[in-house]
């Protein structure tokens, strides 16, 4: 099989946030630093290798990225400082734009001016749409609610389908991707029993565990900001998808619905705060960089979070105007939010659960090929 | 002819690059000064267009590295309509930022390449009066063998050792690779010729403190350190050092043994004489015990005795002050100080030798109980048990930009020998070679590598990341990058391949001097191709591993060199005029004459 070469793919990559990749001597202390780096799976060194030759195809069908959680341990104890630890974070975002079947994602992680004017028309757009829609049905000053519970729903649902769909051929480009890189096809029974791993694994987030801070103590702290990120949006996508009129109607309520809802956003406020710190002091080895589109997701995601607040308050204390417009202004966030989901590092959400079920199917698969005899490596493999 | 000076720096050059902008700018034909960078990444066609605008007819690189970038302005200057051979080179390396001279070559070798005249050449002999005598700093290999190649053309030399004895690191190691020849046989006979030269004085446990003068007549003050032995009364009978009650590590043995506060560093030291470690004896630091001076036969230790500074006059000053071997506690990960049995090169070197603690028998560190109270000691039992894995992890602090960003240059080597000394003294022991790159670059070091890799040595490319402890052994987990597999297994034995840092104190030897040293601290030649021995046209001269580090043959070829340079300054009667001194109007002058 020829293999094809891109010559530029470092370059490339470079507008993905990648740094010194050309650095790098093979040391392999990267490799064996990692926590996740085990057996067949084993990174970050030999991405390294790979984007030096510029094998993209190769590239492509890698699941090790979405193993790693940069912890920034390879980064600290690589001795050329070619940052494995930030190129396979680049690598992310790559592959992001690799498995998006619109590319659209590609234009975002090259263009900061692409994205920002993308997300400030469709908030445009947006606001144009409801605020005509609105003035149609109702008025501006209140006392009832401006914008009807229904119809907001029904345009997130709309949303959000759409979001759903998007997400889910992109999924499934990637696990094309991953299992044609296997050689042969793993037998569906693999795939059934290792099932259990997607839900575990989203909702678990076990494997940030491994990531040992500073070589000793596991990153509790990492952690439990991103479990409570994750907790964060699952609750405030489950709450707006079915209960949004609960959620808003009620000015006085302390039901369940209300609690989760304050939980959910003192989550992500703290998640946003604490990741807002990081990036900013750029202290930490895997803040040091970050790339215009992680910027983006916290802002836009902190601008959402405060305007929903912001919206309940000026509601219960009786501002009904002032809430009417500010919740426009929320919306106008929440909708780009929800469209830039397929394109975004969000997305990360989705293939890491699934990246780590794939590669227990492939480790399954090799294994059971080793077992029955079958040659363990197909014939194209050349180490590296 | 207008020339266009640009600067295409290294991560690591210091330099103020104001300073030397408004120094280029009053040179005469100097049309344009850009500043591109680190590490550029260059466009020949883009350039061509720069230079076209200015109409440059030659361009000067100035940097770390100008040559990386030389193609790229050939091609430029082509596709301008000049001539392409119009490129000249400045380079300057890297230099401690403490030097105001190091500005001054900086603005020199920019100005002799504005006008194509070639750096070597820019400075200018002038007679003056020189003292034939020479100073040489370090007895190490490569000041003995400077010292007796002066010495043996007719002239004086005094040579300067800090500690107790001659031999340096030379005299720790068994053997050297490649030939596997014994390393005691090559320098004891050299030391031992030093000592009973008529014209070399040893001023051992000596420092230099001061130096004034200039090129051909320095006066230098040297400290000479109580001995508080008389040298020549001593016989070496050792009876004070059995009455001494102060236990410490040996640097000799790299600590893996240890020694009295009166001691003979080793028992072929020149001169064979004992003497007092002022730090640990009990009489220096709080005046009791004073068994040594009672013990003596010949009434040799005199307690007493006070530190002297001596002034002597010299022509010629020889720096050969060697190296030393970062500090692996730095390294957290090989659990170097906490696991008994990972051990640095000179340990093992030591460990190995035949006139080690273990008589070169290779066992494994083991706990000695002594008594219940006392907490156990790891010591080598000569009778211990051998290690049946032994790993060997190269590049230890070496080519890491969190250490030392330079190859170290021995390690590769000195591992395959302990690999070789592995096989031979244990041929059941299986030895695993943790290396990036192999650097076998020498007469026969390549033949030797491959003669090492048929011995049956493991040869794993892929330095490993750590070793645990885990039972009664170690755990080393590493890439096998080769075979494209993680690996992870217990051995008995780790030994790191330690990289080599310029010797404890030649910052401060540089001060009083007034010489360079490169950002890491060795000592800076006055030019790397054409001039590799001078340290910049003073009759000061640069010998052996304190410029860079080196294995022993080259050292003892540079010291050869380093002793034509000094004869040839005694013999001509001609002296370099300073180089700062050398004003811009007669770099002209030389440039025309040398281009007519």
């Amino acid at each position: 099989v020829p293999t094809r070469v891109n010559p530029k793919l470092i370059e490339e990559l470079e507008s993905f946030g990648s740094v010194n990749v050309q650095n790098c001597y093979h040391c392999g202390d990267c490799s064996a630093i990692c926590p996740h780096s085990d057996g067949i799976f084993a990174f970050p060194r030999k991405t390294m290798r790979l984007l030096q030759m510029g094998l993209e195809k190769r590239l492509e069908t890698l699941l090790t990225p979405w193993l790693c959680y940069h912890c920034g341990h390879c980064s600290t104890e690589c001795p050329q400082q070619a940052q494995p630890g930030e190129i396979m974070m680049s690598m992310r975002r790559w592959l992001i734009a690799r498995y998006d079947c619109t590319g659209i994602a590609g234009l975002f992680y090259r263009s900061a001016t692409t994205e920002w004017i993308t997300v400030a028309l469709i908030a445009l757009l947006t606001g144009a749409g409801l605020l005509s829609y609105g003035l149609s049905h109702g008025t501006i000053r209140g006392p009832g609610p401006f914008l009807p519970d229904t119809t907001v729903q029904h345009v997130y649902r709309g949303t959000a389908l759409a979001v759903l769909l998007l997400i889910m051929v992109n999924s499934l480009r990637m696990s094309f991707f991953a299992i044609k890189g296997v050689g042969s096809a793993p037998a569906w029974q693999i795939y059934v029993r290792k099932l259990y791993l997607l839900p575990w694994h989203f909702l678990s987030q076990k494997r940030l565990l491994q990531c040992k801070k500073g070589g000793e103590e596991a990153a509790y702290g990492t952690w439990l900001i991103h479990a409570g990120l994750v907790f964060g949006h699952a609750i405030m996508f489950v709450l707006v998808t079915f209960f949004l009129d609960q959620m808003i109607s009620d000015r006085t309520g302390t039901g369940p619905i209300h609690i989760l809802r304050d939980l959910g956003a003192v989550l992500l406020l703290t998640g946003i705060t604490c990741a807002s710190y990081g990036r900013l002091r750029k202290k930490q080895v895997r803040y040091a960089y970050s790339h215009h589109t992680d910027l983006l997701f916290l802002w836009l995601l902190c601008y959402i979070v405060v305007t929903g607040i912001f919206q309940h308050a000026l509601r219960r204390s009786g501002l009904a105007m002032g809430a009417n417009i500010v919740y426009l202004a929320h919306l106008m966030g929440v909708v780009p939010w929800m469209l830039r989901i397929p394109f975004s590092k969000w997305m990360h959400m989705i293939y890491r659960p699934l990246a780590l079920f794939l590669a227990e199917v492939i480790r399954e698969t090799k294994a059971a090929q080793d077992r029955s005899g079958k040659s363990v490596r197909d014939s194209g493999t050349i180490a590296l | 002819m207008r020339t266009g000076i640009y600067f295409c720096l290294e991560a690591d050059d210091n330099l103020d690059i104001r300073a030397v902008s408004r120094y280029a700018v009053g040179m005469p034909g100097i049309v344009d000064i850009r500043w591109f960078g680190i590490q550029p990444r260059l466009d020949a066609p883009s350039i061509a267009e720069m230079l076209k605008r200015k109409n440059v007819e030659r361009v000067v690189i100035a940097g770390g590295r100008p040559g990386l970038y030389k193609s790229a302005f050939t091609r430029a200057l082509a596709l301008a309509g000049q001539d392409p051979a119009e490129v000249r080179l400045a380079a300057f390396r890297p230099l401690h930022e403490s030097f105001l001279e190091s500005m001054e070559r900086i603005k020199l070798s920019i100005a002799c390449a504005a006008h194509a005249l070639p750096y070597p050449l820019s400075a200018v002999l002038v007679e003056s009066r020189i003292n034939p005598a020479t100073l040489i700093i370090g007895g190490g290999i490569a000041g003995i063998q400077a010292a007796l190649e002066i010495a043996e053309a007719g002239q004086q030399v005094y040579l300067v050792e800090r500690t107790g004895t001659l031999g340096g690191h030379a005299a720790m190691f068994g053997r050297t690779f490649p030939a596997l020849e014994c390393a005691a046989c090559i320098l004891t006979p050299k030391m031992v010729a030093a000592s009973q030269h008529d014209r070399i004085k040893l001023l051992t446990n000596s420092e230099l403190v001061q130096v004034l003068g200039k090129a051909g007549s320095y006066r230098a003050r040297i400290l000479k350190k109580a001995r508080y032995v008389d040298e020549k009364g001593c016989v070496a009978c050792g009876l004070c050092s059995e009455a001494c009650p102060v236990t410490v590590p040996s640097a000799f043995d790299a600590g893996i043994t240890t020694r009295k506060a009166i001691y003979l560093p080793f028992q072929q030291a020149v001169p064979n004489s004992f003497l007092v470690d002022a730090a640990n004896c009990l009489y220096q630091t709080n005046q009791t015990c004073g068994a040594c001076a009672r013990k003596c036969p010949n009434g040799c230790v005199n307690l007493d005795e006070k530190d002297e500074v001596i002034e002597i006059a010299v022509g010629s000053i020889v720096m050969a002050t060697g190296y030393d071997v970062l500090d692996v506690h730095k390294i957290g990960r090989y659990g170097y100080g906490k696991h008994p049995n990972v051990l640095t090169a000179l340990e093992f070197e030591r460990l190995t030798n035949d006139s080690g603690p273990t008589g070169g028998r290779i066992v494994c560190r083991t706990q000695k109980f002594s008594g219940s109270a006392m907490p156990a000691e790891w010591t080598f039992n000569p009778l211990g048990v051998s290690p049946r894995r032994i790993a060997i992890i190269h590049c230890v602090g070496s080519r890491d930009a969190n250490h030392n960003r330079y190859c170290s240059q021995v390690c590769c080597m000195y591992s395959l020998k302990f690999a070789h000394l592995v096989k031979e003294k244990l041929p059941d022991a299986v030895c695993y070679e943790f290396y990036i790159d192999l650097r076998a670059f020498g007469k026969g070091y390549e033949e030797f590598a491959e003669r090492i890799r048929q011995e049956g040595t493991f040869m794993v490319r892929g330095r490993s990341t750590s070793v645990t402890e885990s039972g009664n052994g170690l755990v080393i987990r590493g890439e096998d990058i080769m075979s494209d597999r993680l690996l992870e297994f217990p051995v008995d034995m780790v030994l790191l391949a330690t990289g080599l840092i310029p010797a404890q104190g030649s910052e401060e030897l540089s001060r009083i001097l007034g010489i360079a040293c490169d950002a890491d601290g060795w000592f800076t030649e006055l030019d790397h191709n054409s001039n590799p021995a001078d340290m910049g046209h003073k009759g000061i001269y640069v010998a052996g591993a304190c410029q860079t580090p080196k294995d022993i043959t080259d050292t003892v070829a540079q010291a050869s060199a380093v002793a034509a340079g000094v004869l040839r300054h005694i013999s001509s009667g001609r002296s370099w005029q300073v180089i700062s001194g050398i004003p811009l109007k007669e770099i002209e002058a030389r440039s025309k004459s040398l281009q007519e």
